[in-house]
C-alpha cells in the first residue's frame, strides 16, 4: 500500500510545471508560435527603412535560433498598428486570437544622428512583459541593437542570451589577396582589417579582449601576428624558424597553443601572448596540428598522422598524455569544441567531399552535421556553443555559413565573389 | 518513523504538490499599473579600424611585381610532384632532384628555396605541414648527394599558391608539388 502510495508520488512529478528547459539544439519539438510586429515611430512620420531593418535581423535571428514559428504579419489584427510598451497598452486577446504565445513590439525615435530603440516581448497568454530593452545610439548602430534584443529574447526564453551581437571574422582573397574581414554574424557591414598584401591564415579571437590572432607570410615566412581590432595595433608574436601556425587561445586568454616546427617537426606548443615560449606539448614523428582547448583547459582536441592518416587526438596540457578520439573516416580534421564543453565539431572527409560531424569528447555520439554536394569544413563554434560558422565550397565558390549546432538551419552569411574561408567566431562582444 | 507516519508524509506531500500545481494553472491575475522601467542599453562608440580601399595604383602594382622578379624559377630546376597526402619522393622525382643536384654542383653560386605545396583538399593547417614535410624530403635528398645544407632554405605554402585553380584530379595532381626557388 505504502509503496504504491509512492510509485504514485513519483509518478505525478513530471505533470508538474517545471522551468521553461527549451533547448535549441532539438527545433520542430517546440516552435513557439511567435508575432514579430513592425516596430512604430514613437512620434512624428515612419522611417521605413529603419523598421524593415529592426525586422530583417530580428527575423534572420529569431528564425536561425530554431525555437519559433513567425506568425505571418498578413493575418494580424489592430493591435500590430499601435504602439505597445507596457502591459497595459497592449490588447492581448486579439494576440491569442491568432494563436501567438510570444509577442515582440517596438518603437523607436531618431533624433539628428541619435537613436533610441524601444524594444519588448510580451507574453499573450500570461498577459504580461516578458523583458524590455531600451537602446540609445546612432542611426547607423541600428541593426546592433536589434541584435542585442533577439539576445535578449533569447535570454529570457532559454536562460542563456544569444549570440546574436557578437562578431566572425573570415578570410577573403576579394582584393587579389587573402587578407582578413570582420563582420557581424549575419555578415552585414563586413570590412577588411588586414592589409598584409601577402597570405594571411586562420584567425583566432580573444576570448577576453578585442583582438585576434593570424598568421601571415607577410614578413615571408608564415608568423603569428596579433591585431588588437578598434585600434588597428598589430604585433608580430611568433617568427620562429619554419610554421608559426593553428593559433588559438586558451579559453581565459592567457595563453596561445600553436603548432611549430622550428626543431624539424610540426609539434603543439603553448605560447604566452607575448611570444614567450611555455611548454612543448607533444614529442612525435607525426604532424600534429590544428589544436582546440577544451573549455576546461585542461585538454586539447588536435589534428595528427601519428599513426597513418588524420585523425583526431587528445593530448592533456597537463601532464601531456594523448588518447586517440576518432577511429571512423580516413581524414579527420580542424577540430572545435564546444564552449559547453560537450561536443566537438571537426570535418571528415567522406567519398570525395568533406563533412561536418560532431562527437563526445569521449568518443561516443558520432554524428554528421552537413550531407550534401560540396566540401564543408572548419566549423568554430558561437560563443552559447548552440550554433556552428563553417565554410563551403557548394556553390562553386568558398562561402562563409552557419547553422544551429544539429546541423539544421544552414544560411550563407558572406557575399558573392571573393572565395571566403577559415571562419572565427568571436566571444560575446 | 514508523510506516504510517511515513504514508502520511506522502501523502501530504502529494496533496500539498498538487495543491500548489492546480493553482499555477490559474490565469494570472491583470498585471499591476507600474511595470519596472526597461533597462536601458546604450550602445559602445568605438569604431573599428577598417583599410580603406584604395584603388591599386600602377607604381604599386610594379613595386610588387618587382620585389617577385628577385625570385626566379630558373627551367634548370625543375619541379617534382608529389601523390595525395603522400611526401615521399616518387622515382621520378628522384630523377629530377638528381638533375636539380647536377645543375646545383655546378653552379655552386646559386642558392634555392625549396616551396612545398599541396592540393586544396583537406585542413588548411595540416597541408601547411605537409607541404613542409615536402619540402624537407627534397632538402634530404639533396643534402645526401652533396649539396651545402647552407644553400638550401625551405617554405611551406600548404595549399595557398596553387598552380592549376582547378578542382579536379588533373588540377590536384599539379599542385601538389615542391617548386625550387632561387634566391638572390
Amino acid at each position: 500500500m505504502l509503496r504504491l502510495l509512492i510509485t504514485a508520488f513519483l509518478l505525478l512529478l513530471p505533470s508538474l510545471p517545471a522551468a521553461a528547459q527549451i533547448e535549441i539544439s532539438a527545433p520542430g519539438q517546440q516552435a513557439i508560435p511567435m508575432a514579430l510586429t513592425r516596430f512604430l515611430p514613437l512620434q512624428g512620420p515612419q522611417n521605413r527603412e529603419l523598421a524593415a531593418e529592426v525586422d530583417e535581423v530580428l527575423q534572420g535571428d529569431l528564425d536561425l535560433s530554431g525555437l519559433f514559428r513567425l506568425l505571418d504579419p498578413e493575418a494580424f489584427l489592430s493591435d500590430a498598428e499601435k504602439i505597445g510598451l507596457t502591459s497595459t497598452s497592449v490588447n492581448f486577446s486579439e494576440w491569442r486570437l491568432l494563436g501567438a504565445e510570444a509577442l515582440v513590439k517596438g518603437a523607436y525615435s531618431v533624433k539628428g544622428d541619435t537613436l533610441t530603440l524601444e524594444a519588448r516581448l510580451f507574453d499573450p497568454v500570461g498577459r504580461r512583459l516578458v523583458t524590455g530593452r531600451r537602446y540609445v545610439g546612432k542611426v547607423g548602430d541600428v541593426r546592433r541593437m536589434a541584435h542585442a534584443f533577439a539576445d535578449e529574447i533569447l535570454k529570457s526564453l532559454t536562460g542563456e542570451a544569444g549570440p546574436f551581437n557578437s562578431r566572425i571574422a573570415w578570410i577573403s582573397d576579394r582584393t587579389g589577396q587573402k587578407e582578413l574581414y570582420l563582420a557581424e554574424v549575419d555578415g552585414h557591414n563586413a570590412i577588411r582589417i588586414s592589409d598584409h598584401r601577402s597570405i594571411v591564415l586562420n584567425p583566432d579571437f580573444s576570448p577576453v579582449g578585442k583582438e585576434l590572432i593570424f598568421t601571415s607570410y607577410k614578413a615571408g615566412n608564415p608568423d603569428l601576428f596579433r591585431k588588437e581590432i578598434y585600434s588597428g595595433q598589430e604585433a608580430r608574436i611568433s617568427n620562429q624558424k619554419g610554421l608559426n601556425i593553428s593559433g588559438r587561445y586558451r579559453p581565459d586568454g592567457r595563453e596561445i597553443a600553436l603548432t611549430l616546427s622550428k626543431d624539424g617537426n610540426s609539434e603543439l606548443y603553448l605560447m604566452g601572448t607575448d611570444g614567450r615560449l611555455h611548454k612543448r606539448l607533444t614529442d612525435n614523428w607525426g604532424i600534429d596540428v590544428d589544436a582546440s582547448w577544451s573549455p576546461r583547459e585542461d585538454e586539447i582536441v588536435f589534428v595528427s598522422d601519428r599513426q597513418g592518416n588524420p585523425h583526431l587526438f587528445i593530448v592533456n596540457t597537463l601532464d601531456g598524455a594523448v588518447r586517440r578520439l576518432t577511429n571512423a573516416g580516413k581524414y579527420n580534421a580542424t577540430p572545435a569544441w564546444n564552449p559547453k564543453g560537450d561536443r566537438i565539431a571537426f570535418s571528415r572527409l567522406e567519398g570525395n567531399v568533406f563533412d561536418i560531424y560532431s562527437i563526445r569528447p569521449d568518443g561516443t555520439d558520432e554524428r554528421r552535421l552537413t550531407f550534401g554536394p560540396g566540401n564543408k569544413e572548419h566549423p568554430r563554434w558561437s560563443p552559447d556553443g548552440r550554433f556552428i560558422v563553417y565554410s563551403s565550397d557548394e556553390t562553386g565558390d568558398k562561402a562563409i555559413y552557419i547553422m544551429r549546432a544539429d546541423g539544421s538551419g544552414s544560411r550563407r552569411i558572406s557575399s558573392p565573389g571573393g572565395n571566403a574561408r577559415h571562419p572565427a567566431w568571436s566571444g560575446r562582444w | 518513523m514508523n510506516k504510517t507516519s511515513i504514508l502520511r508524509l506522502v501523502l501530504l506531500v502529494t496533496l500539498a504538490t498538487l495543491l500548489a500545481a492546480g493553482c499555477a494553472r490559474k490565469p494570472a491575475a491583470p498585471p499591476m499599473e507600474e511595470e519596472a522601467p526597461p533597462a536601458v542599453t546604450t550602445m559602445p562608440e568605438q569604431e573599428v579600424s577598417g583599410i580603406q580601399e584604395q584603388e591599386m595604383k600602377e607604381a604599386d602594382v610594379m613595386e610588387r611585381d618587382f620585389q617577385r622578379a628577385e625570385e626566379v624559377s630558373l627551367p634548370e630546376l625543375e619541379r617534382i610532384f608529389f601523390d595525395f597526402d603522400q611526401y615521399v619522393l616518387t622515382s621520378q622525382a628522384q630523377d629530377i632532384l638528381d638533375d636539380n643536384a647536377a645543375y646545383l654542383k655546378a653552379n655552386p653560386g646559386v642558392n634555392v628555396r625549396i616551396e612545398g605545396h599541396c592540393d586544396e583538399r583537406g585542413s588548411d593547417e595540416y597541408n601547411l605541414a605537409l607541404g613542409e614535410r615536402r619540402a624537407q624530403a627534397a632538402q634530404k635528398y639533396l643534402i645526401s648527394l652533396g649539396i651545402d645544407r647552407g644553400r638550401l632554405d625551405i617554405i611551406s605554402y600548404g595549399e595557398e599558391k596553387p598552380l592549376d585553380p582547378g578542382n579536379d584530379e588533373a588540377a590536384w595532381a599539379k599542385n601538389r608539388r615542391a617548386e625550387f626557388v632561387v634566391v638572390r
